[in-house]
């Protein structure tokens, strides 16, 4: 267990830059998520920490000591990946045991068992990998990373190979092991869902950088960047260029922004921006909506048990200016500005 | 006239019926070209074991067709028509009915004396007298020693030294990395054996003339780009993802290696080392052009002054080096049939 | 003390690379810059870098002359050589290694599984035997007694025997090469067809193709790489090839081709002159022509794949 920090940490191969400075530090015993889109930079990040790769920059930390250059086998790192990456020649004992014949252990086999007994495999030891269901290699990953009693746990999109029922009980099941054993780990996804859900905090990360570190609450309603507010959130934000004069908007900044509000704090009403609805998506409990509007194409979510509209129907969506974000040109946020509509009724 | 309804019953008994008649048909093709490929062979072994001294008679050959054709067509619609456990039993069959009436036909034509080389280590000398081409034969059995230590040890350094530097070059970056694996490409791609003259004097310039280490090294090295590059393609098949997760698990690379990915591409290593083998205990041109005068003697050349020698007098000898010469490549070619087919040639765009 | 990782660098590329990069250099490169000097040598028995540079070896195969083609005459026996090899090659890759090996591929493949691999392993019998023996079973095959399977063949549907190594040499070696190249491309084009995605058969079935238009329109478009492949790698193969024609055909001036001269000038058993600089100024020509033909098999590469790079980077 330990405390985990990343200084300025960079890797470029020969022409593209895969990781472009970046500053992280996580807790003992945090259980963090970095989020993103493929390509982003975050499987590099992991495997910097894991250490087959080598940072062409910066420092990775381990309780305060650099381990740049410390061999992966000399860092105490397990890691679960995507495709679970068991030994086909081993039993799943074997597995397990695997990580404990480098390091002088007396009770090698007993600690294997307990582990085995942690994430509830014990009758499967004796099978080979090829024998086992998706949940149970999944398991099999698990145990064998954790058998070591690692300083940091690294999860590879460890859930994406899984069917959706299944990927519920693992996504609870993993964090219960976790908690229980109080190790930091790092979850690596590009699933939103999975990141939220599972982590203390969440990292996103975008073309090597992080744009954005906080809770799921604070990515979710208080995006810093562009990037966040689009990756976000599914029905994504709506995301319109707009301009101060623009007939009946109103800003609290000068020049073209992009305004941002989500589909779902968007409702039809009395006053508002006048819209006419072009395509509708019923989602079950709820109705997505996309309407022309004199901002722009616009989304909005209603319940699906209201009376609803078709095809062509005229209407006007109101908002409440507090919901609104703005984002300069450069893609940044600007703290406490928001938008308004010259005749929405004000609370 | 319009049809108000499809007759789909004879649509369907006409294309069971083409389909039938298209295997058929393809079945009868392929026997048809394949038939002067086997029937060589099954000659080879009736003059084994049927020819007297001085004549390799035909008859036995025709005979002996007259029995196994029936039999094996018979044993083939049979197949077509059974499944399971009555397949098995009209193997055993077939087999049966083939022994017992080859032993009514041809029981007095059968003999093994002509293996009598196998037991006696002079019987070209008998033949022929001292006027041997081939000059002094050894016994056989010395050949045999001679051409198994020749295949097996080629086979134990092409299997080891193309095992390590396929992993090397499929999993490590290094300085000329590209460079080595593009020369390695002409080498594959190299006709080796318009070398035979060079490798001569470079054999004989560093004294290995006349030694059996030599055609070893030399088979050696020219196979290697080929069984290179076949070991790159299964180390490239290993998942990176195991290697990392040994890694991190406390393994040394090496370790690695030997623990996790070596045990991923045994299939591979027994496919080049059956080819390995094969290929060495046919070799020809190396032995021979790589010794001057006798001193040595493998299986191919006992062979090919046998042949020189008593061809005319005694086909039935002939054939019996013949028929122990190729059983071990075939016995092998047998076992390893199904790892043989799954090698790719390294680097070819599908 | 740990090793740091530059030294252990060091000794991964000894330990790994080194056994082959010592063995390519010494019976593989080595070779080749050999034969290119000794091909300007008077090298003879005496194994002596006689009279080097000279280009007296050439000279035999051809002398200047403004008046020719390309501005070379060839000497006769040489020309001969090279028309027969010509002839060999042309006719053992188009009938066999070629057409008889898609023949093959596409037959095997359209049988049942254990059928296809039933036939595909008779086919590769001749290449697992011995070449030896397999020259030996020829011998035999063609024998000019009557006790010669073929003339037995003959006889019984009411021909004469016949003497072919005499009368059809190049039928012979034609035939005899071309039943063990066949199965080369077989294989390789059996394991190209097997890896065209099964729908693609099911779409072209509903759409109505026939088997003829399904190996036009569907098996023919994925093996062009293959195709390419087998015609330039068994070409080269083919003209260099020798150990079959010697074995069946021994020094006979029927079947003398470019390779078959450059060995039985010097190396070939109980015949061979020992006329070394001549043969390496023969296999000179083939050198270079193979040389030529293996860089054009890089466009066949898929150099991509081949390099690949290693996701590992700690030692």
């Amino acid at each position: 267990m330990a405390e985990i920090e990343l200084r300025n940490l960079s890797k470029a191969w020969d022409a593209s830059v895969a990781v472009d400075g970046i500053d992280l530090t996580l807790a003992d015993g945090e259980f963090a998520a970095i989020l993103g889109p493929s390509g982003c930079g975050k499987s590099t990040t992991l495997f910097m920490l894991s250490g087959v790769y080598t940072p062409t920059g910066g420092e990775i930390r381990f309780d305060g000591a650099v381990v740049n250059d410390v061999e992966p086998r000399d860092r105490n790192v397990g890691i679960v990946f995507q495709s679970y990456a068991l030994y086909p020649n081993m039993s799943v004992l074997q597995n397990i045991l695997f990580p404990l014949r480098f390091k002088q252990v007396d009770d090698a086999d007993k600690r294997a068992r307990e582990m085995a007994e942690l994430v509830q495999i014990t009758p499967l030891l004796d099978r080979r990998p090829s024998q086992l269901s998706g949940g149970q290699q999944q398991r099999v990953a698990l145990a064998r990373a954790l058998v070591k009693r690692p300083n940091l746990l690294l999860l590879d999109e460890p859930l994406s190979n899984l069917d959706a029922t299944l990927r519920l009980t693992m996504r609870a099941e993993i964090r219960r092991i976790v908690t229980e054993l109080g190790v930091t780990t790092i979850l690596v996804t590009h699933d939103q869902l999975e990141a939220t859900t599972m982590a203390d905090r969440v990292i996103c990360m975008n073309a090597g950088r992080i744009e954005q570190t906080g809770s799921a609450e604070d990515l979710y309603l208080r995006p810093d960047t562009l990037f966040v507010a689009g990756f976000i959130g599914s029905p994504p934000m709506n995301l319109l260029a707009v301009d101060p004069s623009a007939a009946g908007l109103r800003l609290d900044v000068d020049g073209p922004v992009t305004l941002g509000l989500r589909p779902e704090l968007l409702r039809a009403a009395e006053t508002g921006v006048p819209a006419t609805v072009s395509h509708v998506e019923p989602m079950g409990r709820e109705t997505l909506y996309t309407a022309q509007s004199e901002l722009g194409q616009v989304r909005f979510l209603e319940p699906t048990a209201r009376p609803n509209w078709a095809f062509g129907d005229m209407l006007k969506l109101a908002f409440d200016p507090a919901d609104t974000l703005l984002f300069a040109p450069d893609g940044q946020r600007v703290p406490d500005a928001h938008a308004t509509w010259k005749d929405l009724a004000h609370a | 006239m319009t049809h108000s309804t499809t007759d789909w019953d004879a649509l369907a008994h006409r294309a069971r019926w083409q389909r039938q008649a298209r295997t058929a048909a393809i079945t009868l093709f392929l026997v048809a070209v394949s038939i002067p490929i086997i029937l060589p062979y099954f000659w080879m072994v009736m003059i084994a074991f049927t020819a007297r001294t001085g004549g390799a008679e035909a008859d036995t050959l025709w005979t002996a067709c007259a029995v196994l054709v029936p039999i094996t067509i018979g044993y083939a619609v049979a197949y077509q028509m059974l499944s399971g456990r009555a397949r098995l039993a009209a193997a055993g069959l077939a087999l049966a009915l083939a022994i017992a009436l080859l032993f009514v036909f041809l029981g007095d034509a059968l003999h093994v004396n002509n293996f009598r080389f196998l037991v006696n280590p002079n019987v070209v000398e008998e033949l022929r007298g001292k006027a041997t081409a081939g000059a002094q034969f050894p016994w056989v059995w010395s050949a045999f020693f001679n051409s198994l230590v020749l295949a097996t040890v080629q086979m134990l350094i092409v299997v080891a030294v193309s095992t390590m530097a396929a992993y090397y070059l499929s999993r490590f970056h290094f300085m000329g990395r590209a460079a080595f694996l593009q020369s390695l490409l002409i080498l594959q791609a190299f006709p080796a054996i318009t070398l035979v003259i060079p490798i001569f004097l470079i054999v004989y310039w560093v004294g290995l003339l006349n030694t059996l280490t030599a055609p070893i090294l030399v088979i050696t090295t020219l196979e290697l780009p080929f069984f290179i590059f076949i070991m790159k393609g299964f180390f490239d098949a290993v998942p990176w993802d195991t290697e990392m997760s040994a890694l991190t698990d406390g393994a040394t690379r090496r370790q690695a290696f030997r623990m996790v990915v070596l045990p991923q591409v045994t299939t591979g290593m027994i496919a080049i080392g059956v080819f390995a083998f094969i290929k060495g205990w046919e070799e020809y041109v190396f032995v021979t052009g790589l010794r001057t005068g006798n001193s040595y003697w493998v299986m191919s050349t006992y062979l090919y002054y046998v042949r020189e020698d008593v061809m005319g007098v005694d086909y039935g000898l002939v054939a019996a080096v013949s028929v122990m010469y190729v059983l071990p490549s075939l016995i092998l070619y047998l076992f390893a049939q199904k790892y043989l087919t799954q090698m790719t040639l390294g680097g070819v765009k599908g | 003390m740990r090793t740091t990782p530059r030294t252990r660098a060091v000794s991964d590329t000894a330990l790994f690379l080194g056994p082959a990069i010592v063995l390519l250099a010494i019976f593989f490169v080595a070779p080749i810059l050999v034969n290119i000097v000794v091909a300007f040598t008077d090298m003879s028995q005496t194994l002596d870098f006689k009279d080097f540079p000279t280009t007296k070896q050439f000279n035999k195969l051809g002398k200047l002359d403004d008046e020719a083609l390309l501005g070379i005459e060839l000497r006769r026996s040489f020309y001969k050589a090279l028309m027969l090899t010509l002839v060999f090659v042309v006719l053992t890759l188009g009938i066999f290694n070629l057409t008889f090996a898609l023949i093959l591929g596409l037959t095997t493949t359209a049988l049942p599984d254990r059928m296809g691999a039933f036939f595909r392993a008779v086919w590769l019998l001749p290449r697992m035997s011995p070449s030896v023996v397999y020259a030996l079973l020829w011998l035999w095959v063609v024998d000019s007694t009557e006790r010669g399977l073929f003339n037995q063949i003959l006889m019984a549907v009411g021909f004469e025997p016949m003497n072919l190594r005499l009368d059809h040499p190049m039928a012979v070696i034609v035939v005899a090469n071309g039943l063990i190249g066949a199965s080369l491309g077989m294989i390789i084009f059996t394991s190209a067809i097997r890896s065209i995605p099964e729908h693609l058969f099911h779409a072209a079935r509903a759409d109505g193709a026939g088997p003829f238009s399904i190996i036009r329109h569907v098996i023919l478009p994925a093996l062009r790489w293959p195709i390419s492949y087998i015609t330039i790698y068994q070409a080269l193969a083919l003209l260099v090839s020798f150990e079959y024609i010697f074995l069946i055909m021994g020094p006979a001036r029927s079947t003398m081709t470019m390779a078959m001269l450059s060995y039985t000038k010097t190396l070939a058993p109980q015949i061979g002159g020992g006329q070394y600089a001549y043969g390496a100024a023969i296999a000179m020509i083939l050198i270079v022509i193979g040389i030529l033909v293996a860089l054009a098999m890089w466009r066949l590469t898929n150099m991509k794949a081949l390099l690949q790079r290693p996701r590992i980077e700690v030692r």
